[in-house]
């Protein structure tokens, strides 16, 4: 098992190896020159070739010691990503916004996993009643309704028209105040696509051969659901919620966009925008990470929970 | 029940494709005729829905019907192309990795880990940042070119994947180990044999992310991508941000209207398609089982 | 148990799981709320001025700031040694920290300036005791050549390339240094000197007239303290050390900054005269007493206009710009304030800003370039007032010319000169003549817009609807802001939509953009090459304010609009609102500095509950 979990490690090498490429290719060979912009939009040719010294922007790209990417990767190595184009240090932006960006993610994912799950044991069990297929209808018709359109009504009518919440993010008030519509928000739309998923993986058990057979001896339905079904059902269920978790750090773009929310969602599609690369770079490689620290943490709870693995 | 379900969504995916083919020809012969006259003034600046204009009209008089309408071509295109691009790269590479296994599995495996690493909506902004005003073959990448490229080249992932494993969980099945018992070179094997055993798989898929696609248009329509200069169901509801404080609610009804029909009825008959390709994926069940 | 009792059992469980699922989240949300307390910790009787910032500010450093944000809320710390007379128009500058106006040589190359004795810094951790010392002429020095060092890429450096004696040899000496700690700031600059404690001295290369009201008056040159600056290093931009009558308490960058009474000010009183008229608007009702009045001074950081707009609304905030779509709420249709307004005992201010907006023409393209009748053409083609209407709710003036109405060489018979008209049958003659000067059918033309959001969008295709009206095509290209410099810097763009405020009260920003020298990446980003014009640039630039000077501008704006090298579409009029309660608010176009000057009167404040419940 040890071996397993070593090899597993290595294969991150090349996989972080990889993303430090990627973001290096993308913003800096293919990216576009920012020195301009730096100069303060209005000045000489003679002040942006020294602006583009001062930054190493005149170094060679791949090819030397010294080589902007060679620089890029160590300074990744030693997590020193330096500071953003306003000067104020790239680790003290995340640190800022992480916390408003799980004050989101956090409670909109609890919800969304404990209803969802729950709703769909509910389903299995009420599997091919008109309940169920009124289920189905309204778990599509959520799918099919664009995130967008569900933020922008929810904050017209919740918050504009009916003011049960605040309309935009106001450090006047707590975070819970100003958290609680964008993750209402978040819950209802991601439920429909949630429980269609975790419906589907409780009746693929329930057609399953050894849920016949309990069913055959006579055991409860409650017992078959909870005892059996959900257990079996964790291999999936832990795929999906263990691989999510990275993403709450990164909070939800279009939901900080929308109401203000200072979180990191929010710094990436500014740092975007205005082409600051040290963050982009900063958030990109920390979000590789607790990628594949995650994808490692999904294999190891799978030689938990299904020995057929441990025998591979 | 679910027969007919199916049968109305092929119709109505059907309906919206032919819209868009209809729009995409009556653009390429110059033809005035309904949606391609959007811009004509219909009304006055934002007048709500009424018996001239049903949808209403937006800024400059523009009857929100049409732009509706028009909208669709945008979307559709944007959203076939995308898939198109995604399985044109995945299903080779899926099968190529799955098949051959060894050095070449590995790089590609590599590949799409690492594209996966990296948030997706990242990837599709710094795609599409980057993608903008630069030329392929000498053909100049407009807005929305750079957008279903964009979209497309960060969405092979999955199928690849999916193609991968089929891929290889056939490879060792009987019909394959006698096709190569008599010699079959192994692109045939991969191509002709491998590839239609799996291919209901990559229809299923496309079905469903199609839905995603027509999404995504939307929130990359939010942050600034997109088609600017014609009527896009992304650019309807993005509008309509400042325009509901001004009690001015049609356009992104009528975009939202567009976009919820069309992915429910691809919902619809993606499931269907699953059901009737693999029994066993059955989604519905029936009384007793 | 019977099918039923197993399947309400069931119901139960799952329902008893749900519950437990929301109680969960309720716990976290409290938890959460925990984690963050109100913003608003202020004693009953405290003084606070409120307001909204549309953008986060990007540093509280100085030298290195351009942003407007940044501007606004550093000028209440940092003082420079000119500024604004805050009431008295035409806009007049007088002496802040320097002590009289600068004693000029007679070749206009010398300015001695004396500092006022007794300005302190405020007290910070950086000073011995943490006591703040006495400003010393050296400390202006500094600052300014802090501006030259390569390794602080400061953003103003552009302000003082090649004027000062000196000061460009020293930057090339800040090249062989490999940090910004290792620059010996004592090297001396001839042109840069403090002859004493006292005494600042400046030389220029060649006559600057507006080295006072663009160099000394401007937040860059603000003195900051060389303690501060070795105390800090980099993170100087969040620990402002200012002489100014606040100082910063908290901020919270992404959305929260509080300025408290710099209780170190060495003090200064509210001026005692003003404008014609200032006595009658109760502009004077505090002269000679001494401010700053407000004990502290508060940003929110609010992005959107409607949420601030409500804010305003609910008494939170003091003033606040009109949102686009709100307008019907807040002015009648004959341009009053609504009933609604005035139950709420709000103030209208209306207020012309030194500001100028146009679709520019990239000369140097093959098609615009020697085409006048085409750039002609799509001039008269644009009716700029149907475009104040539907995007400025008609607040806007109409741009008749380059230069605002505020400056005192705007010529008043520029609207009669009709460069501004919008004339379609004209526009599609020119668009016939322009064919035939182009020699075959004119191909689609690209417009480049520096926005794609909403408000960019509709603009774009308001400009594709005007011009398609008279038979020409265009394609709109909407892109992020650095894209857009980048191509208005690589001359890639053939017309673009950009604008300008000017910072001085003096229109020759105006006219350097379209001196041939300053091509990208200078400001003249129209290409424009007109050897008369520069002939009459050069010599406007070395003279002071004079009638002489007044007719040299007026006639190189004529030959700007001759040439058509861009076409100017509104000067724009800003529309503040703001709360009964807050005085002394005169709406200023070049200072930023006056919250010092700003009352709230409590009282009325305090009864502004009362006035919304009547109102509803």
């Amino acid at each position: 098992m040890s071996t397993y979990i070593i090899r597993r490690l290595l294969y991150t090498i090349p996989i972080v190896f990889g993303v430090l490429l990627l973001t290096f290719a993308l913003f800096n060979v293919v990216g576009g020159d920012i020195s301009f912009e730096i100069a303060g939009g209005t000045t000489t040719q003679q002040t942006i070739d020294e602006i583009r010294q001062e930054y190493g922007l005149d170094k060679p790209l791949f090819l030397s010691w010294d080589s902007q990417f060679v620089n890029h990767f160590k300074n990744a190595l030693t997590f020193n990503f330096g500071r953003a184009r306003d000067r104020e240090p790239v680790i003290d932006k995340i640190k800022r916004g992480i916390g408003p960006s799980l004050a989101i993610t956090a409670p909109m994912f609890l919800g969304v996993v404990l209803i969802s799950v729950s709703l769909s044991l509910v389903i299995a069990f009420v599997r091919g009643t008109m309940w169920d297929m009124l289920a189905v209808v309204v778990c599509v018709t959520g799918m099919s309704v664009p995130y967008l359109s569900f933020i922008l009504f929810g904050q017209y009518f919740l918050a504009y028209k009916w003011g049960l919440f605040p309309v935009f993010f106001s450090p006047d008030l707590s975070m819970a105040r100003n958290v609680a519509l964008p993750v209402l928000i978040g819950i209802a739309a991601g439920l429909g696509g949630n429980v269609r998923f975790y419906r589907t993986v409780m009746l693929d058990e329930m057609r399953s051969d050894y849920v016949r057979t309990a069913f055959a001896k006579g055991l409860s339905p409650q017992r078959v659901l909870f005892k059996h079904v959900l257990k079996n059902a964790m291999t999936p269920i832990i795929t999906r919620v263990v691989l999510a978790i990275p993403f709450l750090f990164l909070g939800s773009l279009l939901l900080e966009r929308f109401f203000g929310i200072p979180g990191l969602g929010y710094l990436m599609v500014e740092a975007i925008g205005s082409r600051d690369y040290p963050v982009i770079s900063a958030m990109t490689y920390m979000s590789a990470i607790l990628f594949v620290v995650f994808n490692l943490i999904t294999d190891i709870c799978y030689l938990l929970v299904d020995p057929r693995v441990r025998l591979e | 029940m679910e027969r007919k379900a199916a049968v109305a969504s092929l119709a109505v995916i059907a309906a919206y494709f032919a819209l868009a083919g209809f729009i995409h020809i009556a653009e390429a012969f110059d033809w005035q005729i309904g949606p391609t006259l959007w811009r004509q003034q219909a009304g006055e600046s934002y007048s709500p829905p009424g018996a001239d204009n049903i949808f209403g009209t937006d800024i400059f008089g523009q009857s929100v019907l049409r732009k509706t309408l028009y909208g669709a071509k945008i979307s559709i295109t944007v959203a076939l192309l995308a898939s198109l691009i995604s399985i044109a790269i995945g299903v080779p590479l899926g099968a190529i990795g799955g098949y051959f296994r060894g050095f070449v599995d590995e790089i590609i495996v590599w590949i799409y880990s690492t594209l996966s690493s990296v948030p997706y909506i990242l990837l599709i902004l710094a795609f599409a940042v980057v993608l903008r005003d630069r030329s392929i073959f000498g053909h100049k990448l407009t807005g929305i070119t750079a957008v279903y490229l964009a979209i497309g080249l960060t969405s092979w992932v999955g199928i690849c994947r999916l193609i991968r494993g089929e891929v290889i969980k056939h490879k060792n099945r009987e019909y394959i180990l006698a096709a190569i018992s008599y010699g079959c070179s192994r692109r045939r094997i991969i191509f002709r044999h491998l590839l239609p055993n799996v291919f209901h798989l990559v229809i299923i898929d496309f079905s469903l992310r199609f839905v995603s696609f027509i999404h995504a248009e939307v929130i990359l329509s939010f942050l600034g991508l997109g088609e600017a200069n014609r009527p896009s169901w992304g650019a309807m509801i993005n509008d309509a941000r400042t325009e509901l404080s001004r009690g001015v609610w049609w356009q992104m009804a009528a975009a939202t209207a567009a976009i919820f029909v069309i992915s429910l009825a691809l919902n619809i008959f993606g499931d269907a398609l699953r059901d009737s390709f693999d029994p066993k994926l059955r989604t519905r069940v029936e009384r007793g089982s | 148990m019977t099918h039923y009792e197993t399947r309400t059992r069931q119901a139960v469980v799952a329902r008893q799981r749900r519950c437990g699922g929301v109680v969960i989240w309720i716990a976290a949300a409290l938890a959460f709320s925990g984690c963050r307390d109100s913003a608003r910790n202020e004693e009953p009787n405290e003084m606070v001025l409120h307001h909204v910032l549309h953008s986060k500010i990007k540093g509280l450093d100085p030298g290195c700031m351009r942003d407007v944000y940044s501007i606004m809320v550093a000028s209440q710390i940092f003082e420079t040694l000119y500024d604004y007379h805050f009431l008295k128009r035409p806009y007049e500058l007088v002496a802040l920290l320097a002590e009289d106006m600068p004693q000029v040589s007679a070749d206009r190359l010398t300015y001695a300036m004396k500092i006022r004795k007794g300005v302190y810094f405020q007290d910070d951790a950086c000073f011995p005791n943490g006591k703040g010392r006495e400003l010393k002429a050296q400390d202006f020095v500094f600052s300014i050549k802090r501006i030259a060092g390569i390794e602080y890429i400061s953003p103003n450096w552009s302000l003082f390339d090649d004027r000062i004696v000196g000061l460009d040899e020293f930057r090339e000496y800040t090249k062989s240094c490999k940090n910004e700690t290792d620059v010996d700031y004592a090297r001396p600059v001839e042109g840069l000197m403090a002859t004493d404690d006292y005494t600042l001295l400046i030389k220029l290369k060649k006559p600057w007239p507006q080295l006072v009201s663009a160099a000394l008056a401007d937040i860059s040159t603000a003195p900051v303290a060389k303690e501060a600056v070795d105390y800090y290093g980099r993170d100087i931009i969040s620990h402002p050390v200012g002489t100014g009558s606040f100082k910063l308490n908290v901020w919270r960058r992404d959305s929260y900054i509080e300025l408290v009474r710099n209780t170190a000010f060495r003090g200064e009183l509210y001026p005692s005269d003003g404008e014609f008229g200032d006595a009658e608007a109760g502009y004077l009702d505090d002269a000679g007493k001494p401010i700053p009045f407000a004990d502290k001074v508060v940003w929110t950081v609010i992005e959107e206009y409607q949420p601030a707009w409500l804010l305003f609304l609910q008494g939170k905030v003091d003033a606040t710009v009109v949102p686009k779509d709100s307008y019907g709420e807040v002015m009648t249709e004959t341009g009053q304030l609504t009933s609604k307004m005035r139950h709420l005992d709000i103030q209208l201010k209306t207020f012309p800003d030194p500001s100028t907006f146009w679709l520019g023409f990239n000369m140097m393209d093959k098609v615009l370039g020697r085409n006048k009748p085409l750039r002609l053409a799509i001039s008269r083609a644009i009716d700029r007032r149907k475009f104040i209407e539907l995007f400025f709710n008609g607040r806007h003036l109409v741009a008749h010319g380059l230069i605002p109405p505020m400056m005192d060489c705007f010529d008043p018979q520029i609207e009669q000169k009709g460069y501004a008209r919008c004339d379609l049958q004209e526009a599609r003659e020119l668009l016939m003549q322009a064919e035939t000067t182009y020699g075959a059918k004119l191909p689609p033309l690209k417009i480049a817009m520096p926005g794609t959001d909403t408000w960019m969008r509709q603009y774009g295709q308001f400009l594709e609807r005007q011009l398609n009206a008279i038979g020409l095509q265009v394609e709109v290209d909407y892109m992020d802001r650095p894209t857009f410099e980048e191509k208005l810097n690589n001359k890639g763009v053939q017309i673009f939509a950009s604008g300008t405020t000017a910072s001085i009260p003096d229109a020759i920003e105006f006219l350097s953009m379209f001196y041939s020298k300053h091509a990208p990446p200078g400001p003249n980003k129209f290409n424009y090459s007109n050897p008369e014009f520069d002939g009459l640039y050069e010599k406007a630039q070395v003279m002071p304010d004079c009638p002489e000077r007044r007719e040299l501008y007026r006639k190189m704006e004529i030959m700007v609009l001759e040439g058509c090298a861009a076409v100017f579409l509104n000067h724009r009029v800003a529309y503040v609102l703001h709360h009964d309660w807050y005085k002394n608010y005169k709406p200023h176009a070049f200072a930023y500095g006056l919250s010092k000057y700003r009352r709230v009167d409590l009282k009325k404040q305090a009864a502004y509950k009362e006035l919304q419940k009547k109102a509803k």
